[in-house]
C-alpha cells in the first residue's frame, strides 16, 4: 500500500491548496470541466497502463489520436456521414495498432523504435490527408456530443471514460489475461516456458491501445469542433507521466492500476490548480517534465526507504 | 564477393550499404527530375545536412551508450534563441564567443540529463522525454514569447552560411560544411582511437561486463550527454545562422530526425556497434531524400513524415535480421579450430 | 617463480550475510604452480570465498595475504591489480567488439590512444602462447561459450593474473571444449599461475586437480593431494554423514502402453533424426555430454523453438508441434532447468505461479480468476510437495532452492500432463534433497505418466531410468535397456565410440 498510500496524501494536499487557493475549485462545474477537458489523455492512460506493465511502450498514441482526427475530417469533408465516419476511424485505430503489433511480435523490433517511427508516420499521415488546413464540418449533435451533459452533469465523454476505467481495473487486476499482463512484464521468457500466448496479448494490447486512441481523436475532435494536422502534439508526455506516477514501473512487471487512478487526478489537480492561478500552459507542461523524471525515480526512492527501514529495525 | 565481403567488418557494410544507396537516390532522381543534378542541388543539401548530421553526431554518443536523448530538439530551440537574442543585444560578441556560448549551454543542459541518466540511474527515454518539456517550457519563458528578428542580428552571422571555404564554378563548399566535415572526422577518430570512446562501445556492448571490469561507467554515459547537448547547441549555433527568425517552436521534431538518422546510419539502438560515419550518411540519405522528394512533383511534402516513419522501422528491421545472419556467417568463418 | 610457495593465503576468514554465517574461520592456501579444487555442496561457502577474493565482498574477520603480505582488497580493479582474476559460467564478454580489443579494454595503463596494430599483434601472441585458434579481428559475438570462456582467460593472462579462479567452468561446455579448456589450465600451472578450480563434477576435479579442498556449511573440512583422496570419502566430506547407497538402486517398472512416438524430428543444424516411442509410466532418460542438444529436443517437443520435420504423434494425434500450447493440449508439460530466469515469475505468489500454466482451469464468468479454487489447488500441492513456507501468498522469490523447485513441478503436475519433461530436475540441489526429487518422479511414473529426464548426472540417469537415449551433438546414438546400462556404455555412446 505504500506508494499508493504517499499518492493519497499528495492528492489530499493538493486538494487542500487548490479549494484554498481558489473556490471556484470544488464547483461541480470545474470539476466536471476539468475532466472533459483531458478525457482524450486519460482514456489513453488506461490502456497505457497495460502497455507499459506489459514492459512495452507505446510513443504514437498522441500521433494515431491526431491521425483519426484528420480522418474524420477529411472523410466528413467529402461527404461521408458522420456516423460511419466515426466508425471507420476506430477501425483505423485498430489497423494502426495492428501495424504496431505487426513489427514488436513479427520482425521482433523494440517497441520503442516501432512507436517512435509511428509517432513520426501516423502524425505523417494525418498531414498527408488534410496538409495544413483546418477542417470544420461537423454537424452540431458531434460538436454538442463531449460537452452535453447526459447522466446527471456527465456528458458522454466522461462516461466512456467511467465505463473503460471499470472494464480496466476488472480486467488487470481479476481476469487471467491481466495476470498474463504482469507476467509476460515480469519476464516475456517465463511467459513464454509456462504456454503464455505471448505474441497474441501484445497484438492485443497495442491494437487496443490503436482504437483508444483513435477514440480520444474522435472525441478531441467533438469538443473542439474542428480538426488540424497538430492535434495532441506533446500528449504522450501526460499520458505516460500518469501511469509512472502511478507506481507503474518503466520496467513492467510492478504497479497497480489504482495507483495511476490517483495519479490521474494529480496530474489532473495540479494542471487546473495551475490554471486557476493563471499559471501559463508552458509552465504546466515543465512541471509536468519535472514530475515524470521524479516519478521514474520511484522504484529507487522505494527501494532506498525500504534499506533506511531494514537498517532501523534489524534485529 | 562474398570472401570480400566477410573480411570486411558489419559496420563498414553498413556504411558501403549508405553509400550505395545514397547513389541509387541521386540517379533514381535525375532521371526523374529535369534539371537536378546540379551545383545548386550540392550547395542546399550540404547546406541543410550540416546541420542535421551534427546533431546525428551527438545522438551517435549517447545511443552507443544503450541511452536516447529526445530533448536534443529543445536544446537546440533554447541555444539558438539564447545565443541570437544575446547578439541582438550586442552584435559586438565576437563570432567565436557566440560559438562557445551555444557550445556551452547546450553542454549544460545536456549534462543536466547526463546526471540524472547516469547518477540517479533513470532511463534516458524518461528523463530526456520530460526534459523535453522542460528545456522547450524554458525556452518558452526566457523568451517571453518574443522572436528573435533577423534585423537585429549582426552582419556576420547572416552571412554565414553563404561564406565559402572554396568555390569551382557555381559548386561552393561552404563554411558550415565543412564545420560539419570538421566535426565528422574529430568524433571518428575519436570513438576509434581513444580509450574513453572504446569504452563507450563497450557500455553499449555489455553493461554488466562494464561494471565487473571496473570502468567509471557512470562519468562515461555522463560525458556521453554533455557531448551531445555540446553539439546540439552547436546545431543550435548553426540553425541561428541559417534562419535567423527564432520563434518558441524552433527545433521542435528534430530529436526524431536524428534518430531516425541514427538509426538508419546503423547504430545499434540498444548501443555497442554503429559508426559516426554511418550517422552522418544516414543523415545525408535522409535529407537527400527529403530534398528531392518535394521536388518530385508526384510526391506531396505531407508524404515526408510518414515515409520516414516507414524508412525508420524498415532499417530498424533490415538491421536486425541482415546483420545478425551477416555477422552469424561472418563468425563462422573465424570459428576456432576443432578436431 | 618457485612453484610451491604460497601464491595466495587465506586466514581465519569469517563473513555473515544476515542470518547465514557464509564462512566461518576458513583458512585456505594456495600455491604457486598448482590447481587447487574447492569442492562443496549449494551454499558451502565457495562462492562467498570467491566474492572477497575478487573484491566484490568484504570479510568480517580474517586476513588474505598475497605472497605473504596481507592484502585489503577493496573493490574489483584492486582484486586486478594484485594479479587476481576469475573466469566465471557465463563470461563477460563485449559481443560487439573484437577479441582482440575484449582482452585489452579493461588494462588501466595503455594510455589514452588506442594502437590497433599492437592490440592485434599482442592478442595473437597472447593467444598462441595459451593454445587456443582465434580470429582476434572478429566481434566477440560469434564466439562459442568455449571460445568466450578463452577470451576470458586471455584477458586474465593480458593482466599478469597470479591466482586465477575458475567458478564451474566447464557447465556448459563439451567433452572436447572440456579438454582444450584443461590443457589452457595446464599450461597456466606450469608458467606458474595458482589456478582455483570450482567444480560440481568430481570426475573432472579427478583429472585436473593436484590438491582438492572441502568446503561444508561455511567451514573449511579437508585439504589434500589428490592421491590421497577417494570420490566417496570427497562425498562423505561433503555431506557430513555417510552416505552408503548414495542413490536408490534402480527400481524396475512395468512397461505401459505406448503413448506416442517422435519420429525422425530434425532442426538444422541444430539436431536431427531423433526417434524414440513414449509409453505410460516410464521414464527415459535422456544422457548425453553437454552440448548434444538434448534441451532442443526437448523444447522442440514442447514447441518452444518447433523443429523442422518431422513428426509427433501423441495418442493418435499426429502433427508437428508450433507452439507450448499446442503441446499443452496435447498433455505435455516441459520444466525448465533454469528456474530463475525460464521457470518462475519471481515476485509473484506461490499460488500465482502454480496456477500458471493452467490458469484456463481457474477462469470464470468474464474471464475472472476464480481465487478460492486456486488457493485450495495450491494448498493441496503445498501439502502433497511439502512446500515450506509462512504462506501461500509468500513471493516465490523469497524460497530456497528447493522450495522453488518442488512450486514449479506444482506448476506443471497443475496441468495434468500425460508426457512430462524434466530438465536437469536435482540441478543445483543438495544431495540430500535429490532422494527426494526422485522419489516424487519415481511415483509419478507410477501414475501412469511417461517421464523425459534429460539430465547431465550419470548415476542419477542409470538409476531413475527405465530405458535411457543417448545423444551426442545433435544426433541420436542408441537407446539403452535401463537395468543393463552402466556408465560405460553410456558414455561410449556419448563420446561417440
Amino acid at each position: 500500500m505504500g506508494w499508493e498510500g504517499f499518492l493519497l496524501v499528495v492528492l489530499l494536499l493538493i486538494i487542500c491548496v487548490n479549494s484554498f487557493n481558489s473556490l471556484a475549485f470544488l464547483t461541480v462545474e470545474n470539476q466536471v470541466n476539468l475532466f472533459v477537458l483531458s478525457v482524450e489523455k486519460i482514456i489513453i492512460a488506461l490502456i497505457m497502463t497495460f502497455i507499459i506493465l506489459n514492459a512495452e511502450i507505446d510513443l504514437s498514441v498522441a500521433s494515431m489520436m491526431g491521425l483519426a482526427a484528420c480522418a474524420l475530417g477529411w472523410m466528413v469533408e467529402s461527404g461521408t456521414s458522420t456516423s460511419t465516419a466515426i466508425g471507420l476511424c476506430l477501425i483505423i485505430g485498430l489497423v494502426g495498432g495492428a501495424f504496431n503489433a505487426y513489427w514488436i511480435t513479427i520482425v521482433k523490433l523494440p517497441s520503442l523504435v516501432v512507436t517512435l517511427a509511428m509517432l513520426i508516420g501516423f502524425r505523417g499521415l494525418g498531414r498527408v490527408l488534410i496538409e495544413d488546413r483546418s477542417i470544420r464540418v461537423f454537424p452540431p449533435w458531434f460538436e454538442n456530443l463531449g460537452q452535453q451533459p447526459i447522466l446527471g452533469p456527465l456528458p458522454l465523454s466522461i462516461l466512456i471514460f467511467l465505463v473503460l476505467l471499470v472494464i480496466a481495473v476488472v480486467i488487470l487486476q481479476y481476469t487471467g489475461f491481466g495476470r498474463y499482463v504482469y507476467v509476460i512484464g515480469i519476464s516475456q521468457e517465463v511467459a513464454t516456458y509456462s504456454g503464455v500466448r505471448v505474441a497474441r496479448v501484445k497484438t492485443i494490447l497495442f491494437m487496443v491501445s490503436g482504437l483508444i486512441s483513435a477514440l480520444a481523436g474522435i472525441l478531441f475532435s467533438a469538443r473542439l469542433g474542428s480538426v488540424r494536422g497538430d492535434m495532441g502534439l506533446g500528449f504522450e508526455l501526460d499520458i505516460i507521466t500518469m501511469v509512472l506516477l502511478g507506481g507503474v514501473s518503466i520496467f513492467g512487471g510492478a504497479g497497480s492500476i489504482y495507483g495511476v487512478i490517483l495519479s490521474i487526478l494529480i496530474v489532473l489537480y495540479l494542471r487546473n490548480g495551475m490554471s486557476l492561478s493563471n499559471v501559463t500552459g508552458h509552465i504546466q507542461t515543465g512541471v509536468i517534465g519535472v514530475i515524470l523524471i521524479l516519478s521514474a525515480m520511484i522504484p529507487n526512492i522505494k527501494s532506498w526507504l525500504e534499506s533506511i527501514f531494514d537498517k532501523k529495525y534489524a534485529p | 564477393m562474398v570472401k570480400y565481403l566477410s573480411q570486411v567488418r558489419p559496420e563498414k557494410q553498413r556504411e558501403l550499404v549508405l553509400l550505395l544507396l545514397i547513389l541509387l537516390v541521386v540517379i533514381f532522381f535525375a532521371m526523374m527530375i529535369p534539371n537536378y543534378l546540379n551545383a545548386r542541388l550540392f550547395n542546399r543539401v550540404s547546406t541543410s545536412v550540416a546541420i542535421m548530421a551534427v546533431l546525428a553526431i551527438g545522438q551517435t554518443l549517447v545511443v552507443l551508450t544503450r541511452n536516447i536523448d529526445l530533448s536534443v530538439g529543445s536544446i537546440v530551440g533554447f541555444t539558438a534563441y539564447f545565443v541570437g537574442q544575446q547578439l541582438s543585444h550586442n552584435n559586438e560578441i565576437e563570432p567565436m564567443v557566440a560559438v562557445l556560448m551555444a557550445i556551452g549551454v547546450g553542454a549544460l543542459m545536456g549534462g543536466f540529463n547526463g546526471i540524472l541518466v547516469a547518477y540517479c540511474r533513470v532511463p534516458a527515454i524518461i528523463v530526456t522525454l520530460g526534459t523535453m518539456a522542460l528545456f522547450r517550457t524554458l525556452l518558452v519563458e526566457y523568451s517571453d514569447a518574443q522572436t528573435v528578428l533577423t534585423v537585429n542580428l549582426p552582419q556576420w552571422l547572416l552571412d554565414f552560411p553563404r561564406l565559402n571555404v572554396l568555390s569551382h564554378g557555381r559548386l561552393h563548399l561552404r563554411f558550415v560544411v565543412v564545420i560539419m566535415l570538421a566535426v565528422v572526422v574529430l568524433f571518428q577518430l575519436f570513438l576509434r582511437f581513444s580509450s574513453f570512446g572504446r569504452k563507450l562501445y563497450a557500455i553499449g556492448s555489455n553493461p554488466e561486463a562494464a561494471n565487473n571490469a571496473g570502468f567509471p561507467t557512470q562519468r562515461i554515459v555522463l560525458i556521453s550527454f554533455l557531448l551531445c547537448g555540446a553539439l546540439a547547441g552547436l546545431t543550435g549555433f548553426l540553425f541561428l545562422a541559417r534562419f535567423g527568425n527564432i520563434t518558441v517552436v524552433a527545433g521542435i521534431g528534430f530529436e526524431l530526425k536524428s534518430v531516425a538518422a541514427v538509426v538508419v546510419g546503423g547504430v545499434n539502438i540498444f548501443g555497442g556497434s554503429g559508426s559516426i560515419l554511418g550517422a552522418t550518411l544516414g543523415a545525408i540519405l535522409i535529407d537527400l531524400l527529403e530534398n528531392s522528394l518535394i521536388r518530385w512533383l508526384q510526391i506531396s511534402e505531407f508524404w515526408r513524415d510518414a515515409l520516414l516513419g516507414l524508412l525508420i522501422l524498415t532499417s530498424v528491421a533490415t538491421d536486425s535480421i541482415f546483420m545478425k545472419r551477416i555477422r552469424l556467417y561472418w563468425a563462422k568463418r573465424h570459428a576456432p579450430s576443432t578436431s | 617463480m618457485d612453484s610451491g610457495s604460497a601464491v595466495l593465503d587465506v586466514q581465519n576468514l569469517s563473513k555473515r550475510f544476515d542470518m547465514t554465517q557464509a564462512l566461518e574461520d576458513v583458512s585456505v592456501d594456495l600455491k604457486a604452480g598448482e590447481i587447487h579444487a574447492l569442492v562443496g555442496e549449494n551454499g558451502a561457502g565457495k562462492s562467498t570465498l570467491i566474492k572477497i577474493l575478487t573484491g566484490i565482498q568484504q570479510a568480517d574477520q580474517g586476513e588474505v595475504l598475497l605472497q605473504g603480505k596481507p592484502v585489503k582488497i577493496s573493490n574489483a580493479q584492486e582484486a586486478q591489480s594484485y594479479g587476481i582474476a576469475a573466469i566465471f559460467q557465463e563470461p563477460m564478454v563485449f559481443p560487439d567488439l573484437d577479441v582482440a580489443e575484449n582482452i585489452f579494454i579493461s588494462h588501466r595503463d595503455r594510455g589514452f590512444f588506442v594502437r590497433w596494430k599492437k592490440i592485434y599483434q599482442d592478442a595473437e601472441t597472447i593467444l598462441e602462447d595459451l593454445g587456443i585458434q582465434l580470429d582476434v579481428r572478429s566481434p566477440a559475438s560469434g564466439l562459442t561459450l568455449a571460445a568466450q570462456q578463452a577470451v576470458e582467460i586471455a584477458k586474465a593472462i593480458s593482466l599478469n593474473v597470479k591466482v586465477l579462479i575458475m567458478d564451474e567452468p566447464t557447465a556448459s561446455l563439451s567433452s572436447h571444449e572440456v579438454s582444450q579448456l584443461f590443457s589452457v589450465a595446464r599450461r597456466l600451472r606450469d608458467e606458474g599461475v595458482a589456478v582455483l578450480f570450482i567444480s560440481h563434477r568430481l570426475e573432472e576435479v579427478f583429472e585436473i586437480a593436484d590438491r582438492i579442498t572441502v568446503f561444508r556449511d561455511g567451514h573449511k573440512i579437508s585439504t589434500n593431494p589428490v592421491s590421497e583422496v577417494t570420490r566417496e570419502s570427497l562425498i562423505q566430506e561433503m555431506v557430513g554423514r555417510e552416505v552408503s547407497k548414495f542413490y536408490k538402486s534402480h527400481e524396475k517398472t512395468v512397461q505401459g502402453k505406448r503413448i506416442g512416438s517422435i519420429k525422425n524430428l530434425t532442426k538444422q543444424p541444430i539436431f536431427s533424426e531423433i526417434n524414440f516411442d513414449l509409453h505410460e509410466g516410464e521414464i527415459l532418460g535422456f544422457a548425453g555430454l553437454v552440448g548434444s542438444r538434448r534441451t532442443d529436443v526437448g523444447l522442440a517437443i514442447f514447441g518452444v523453438t518447433p523443429a523442422d520435420s518431422g513428426s509427433i504423434e501423441i495418442e493418435g494425434k499426429t502433427e508437428l508441434i508450433h507452439s507450448p500450447q499446442e503441446a499443452q493440449k496435447l498433455g505435455i508439460a516441459y520444466m525448465t532447468e533454469d528456474r530463475r530466469k525460464l521457470g518462475l515469475a519471481m515476485p509473484m505468489s506461490i499460488t500465482e505461479n502454480i496456477t500458471l500454466a493452467s490458469l484456463k482451469k481457474y477462469l470464470g464468468l468474464l474471464g475472472i480468476v476464480e481465487s478460492p479454487r486456486e488457493e485450495q489447488t495450491a494448498g493441496e500441492f503445498k501439502e502433497r510437495l511439502d512446500i515450506k513456507t509462512p504462506s501461500l501468498t509468500h513471493e516465490v522469490g523469497k524460497l530456497s532452492g528447493g522450495n522453488q523447485q518442488k512450486v514449479m513441478f506444482s506448476k506443471w503436475l497443475n496441468t495434468q500432463p500425460k508426457i512430462f519433461i524434466l530438465d536437469e530436475p536435482t540441478r543445483g540441489i543438495d544431495v540430500g534433497a535429490k532422494a527426494e526429487v526422485h522419489q516424487m518422479i519415481r511415483e509419478l511414473a507410477k501414475q501412469g505418466i511417461a517421464i523425459l529426464c534429460i539430465s547431465s548426472d550419470l548415476p542419477e540417469v542409470l538409476v531413475l531410468s527405465d530405458r535411457i537415449l543417448v545423444m551426442r551433438e545433435g544426433r541420436q546414438m542408441g537407446i539403452l535397456e535401463g537395468a543393463s546400462a552402466n556408465q560405460e556404455s553410456v558414455m561410449a555412446l556419448a563420446m561417440g565410440q
